[in-house]
């Protein structure tokens, strides 16, 4: 049990120093997610005064959530490209030689993907205190919204194992990126759902990622609630199942063609 | 062969790489649309705020889509001249008596002709959207204006980088310069209403007059006061990034 645990631990520990010591691999999951942040706030700040937007104390306040998960999707997909590169470089094919456990292989990328992501929010919430954002459920608050975001890491970094496990190409991998920021625009990730109308509103009820993140947004704009709390990890759960299940079918399927 | 004939050719060859390699062309088309759909859908109570000048959201929207649309379209021709480093095919290019002008001039014209599939797409959105066509024809021309104008300027920063860089993994900075040149202006909101640094860059950033070009015959009646000021942007952004682009072309002559 504590060989495979230690195996766990050594390719988790590989996955992040490879991030870490890629300084341009830190922009796309970090610096960029700012980025947008910060244009999109200073954008949108008026629309805060429209009726039926949230209590917010400034635009910023409400987009921090979504910056948070961005990140963490943006993360998430970075591990999925790097099990790819394992692939294309031959690493994979040596690691299988070893009597390593196999589900080291996928647990020790998911498991990197989510240490990231709960840094990166504790990050993202700093930067943004720095800027005068308040977040209401000040420590414990911060805290929860980092554990949405490493779980929604985990589930969303065993699809892009998965993907990656499959097709063993970094840019098929990369290329999947538009397709989740599609999902993250078609849901309350950028304006509320109450000032949304007409069928873009029914698909953003019908996303789960709008009550992913409204149930992270509602630790920082109206402070702890361990209802939402849960809601929120249930449904980053529900993608982790769902991952797993196809990352461990991607990955039988790449040891059955023999790598 | 005459430089144009050179340069013709040059975009012919540009345009006959679309039905082959579709996946360099695509998200020139889908992007736009997918932004679109991303902008207008969540923001269109936007237009209820005092001072915004447009009925409907689709109106302020669209026309920054088009332009981006452009700007891809731009951008896809300059990764296809890295495309030619990287694959040795360029070289080729710089050994025969061509005029070294035509090579920079081929592509920009393989740029606007590119531009023109997502705009004409963009503008049957717009249409079906129920945009008003306040202005009519004018309003389309200076909007074909505006997103013609955008893919060249792109066409020759993407072309600029790759020219001094010879590799497609410049291609991420072709994007951002087009990204960030775009939404660091009146890309989501007017001029009035942004706020902080944004409201700061929106002021002196070219691309809030060209916007104003490209969406007056949606908000109303084309001006020549509406109309001067994004001609003179757009003609300093051209000038600028082709001279960028023709000295990228001047350190790889041999």
């Amino acid at each position: 049990m504590s060989r495979v645990l230690g195996q766990y631990l050594a390719l988790t520990r590989r996955s992040l120093f490879n991030t870490l010591r890629t300084p341009i691999a830190i922009f796309p999951i970090i610096g960029f997610p700012l980025l947008l942040l910060s244009m999109t706030s200073a954008a949108m700040e008026r629309s805060t005064s429209l009726p039926g937007f949230p209590p917010v104390d400034s635009f910023l306040q409400f987009m921090v959530a979504t910056t948070v998960i961005q990140g963490a999707m943006f993360g998430a997909i970075a591990g999925g490209a790097g099990i790819a590169s394992d692939i294309e470089g031959g690493f994979f094919e040596r690691l299988i030689a070893t009597p390593v456990s196999r589900t080291a292989i996928i647990i020790g990328r998911v498991a990197s993907v989510a240490t990231m992501a709960f840094f990166q929010a504790l990050v993202f919430i700093g930067v943004t205190v720095i800027f005068g954002m308040r977040p209401e459920g000040g420590v414990i608050g911060t805290l929860m919204v980092a554990a949405i975001a490493a779980l929604t890491a985990a589930g969303i970094g065993s699809i892009a194992v998965a993907f990656g496990l499959r097709t063993g190409s970094t840019e098929a991998v990369q290329g999947s990126f538009p397709l989740l920021f599609a999902g993250l625009f078609m849901s309350s990730a950028f304006f509320p759902r109450t000032l949304m109308t007409g069928w873009f509103k029914t698909v953003a009820d019908w996303n789960p990622l709008s009550y992913l993140i409204e149930n992270t947004r509602s630790q920082i704009i109206f402070g702890v609630s361990w209802g939402d709390f849960f809601t929120a990890l249930g449904i980053a759960a529900g993608i982790l199942v769902v991952g797993t299940l196809f990352a461990n079918l991607a990955l039988r399927g790449r040891l059955a063609e023999g790598a | 062969m005459s430089t144009l004939a050179v340069a013709t050719g040059i975009a012919g060859r540009s345009l006959r790489l679309i039905p082959r390699v579709p996946s360099t062309f695509i998200p020139s088309v889908v992007m736009p649309i997918f932004l679109t759909i991303a902008f207008s859908g969540p923001f269109a109570n936007l237009v209820r705020l005092p001072g915004f000048p447009a009925e409907k959201i689709i109106d302020w929207i669209i026309p920054m889509t088009m332009i981006q649309g452009g700007m891809f379209a731009g951008i896809t021709t300059g990764m296809g001249v890295a495309r030619d480093f990287e694959n040795g095919f360029y070289d080729r290019f710089l050994m025969s008596p061509a005029s070294r002008m035509s090579l920079l001039f081929g592509p920009l014209l393989a740029a606007m002709l590119r531009a023109f599939i997502p705009f004409v797409i963009l503008l049957g959105i717009a249409w079906a959207s129920g945009a008003n066509f306040y202005a009519g024809l004018m309003g389309i021309g200076t909007l074909a204006i505006a997103v013609l104008g955008c893919a060249v300027a792109a066409g020759a920063w993407a072309m600029g980088l790759a020219l001094r860089f010879k590799t497609f993994q410049i291609a991420p900075l072709m994007q951002a310069g087009v990204f960030l040149s775009v939404f660091t202006s009146t890309a989501q909101m007017p001029l009035d209403l942004l706020t902080g640094w944004v409201h700061e860059v929106a002021r002196v950033n070219p691309m809030t007059n060209v916007l104003a070009l490209a969406r007056q015959g949606f908000l109303g009646d084309v001006t020549w006061g509406g109309t001067w000021p994004g001609l003179v942007a757009l003609t300093g952004l051209i000038g600028v990034l082709l001279f960028f682009a023709y000295r990228g072309m001047q350190k790889v002559i041999p």
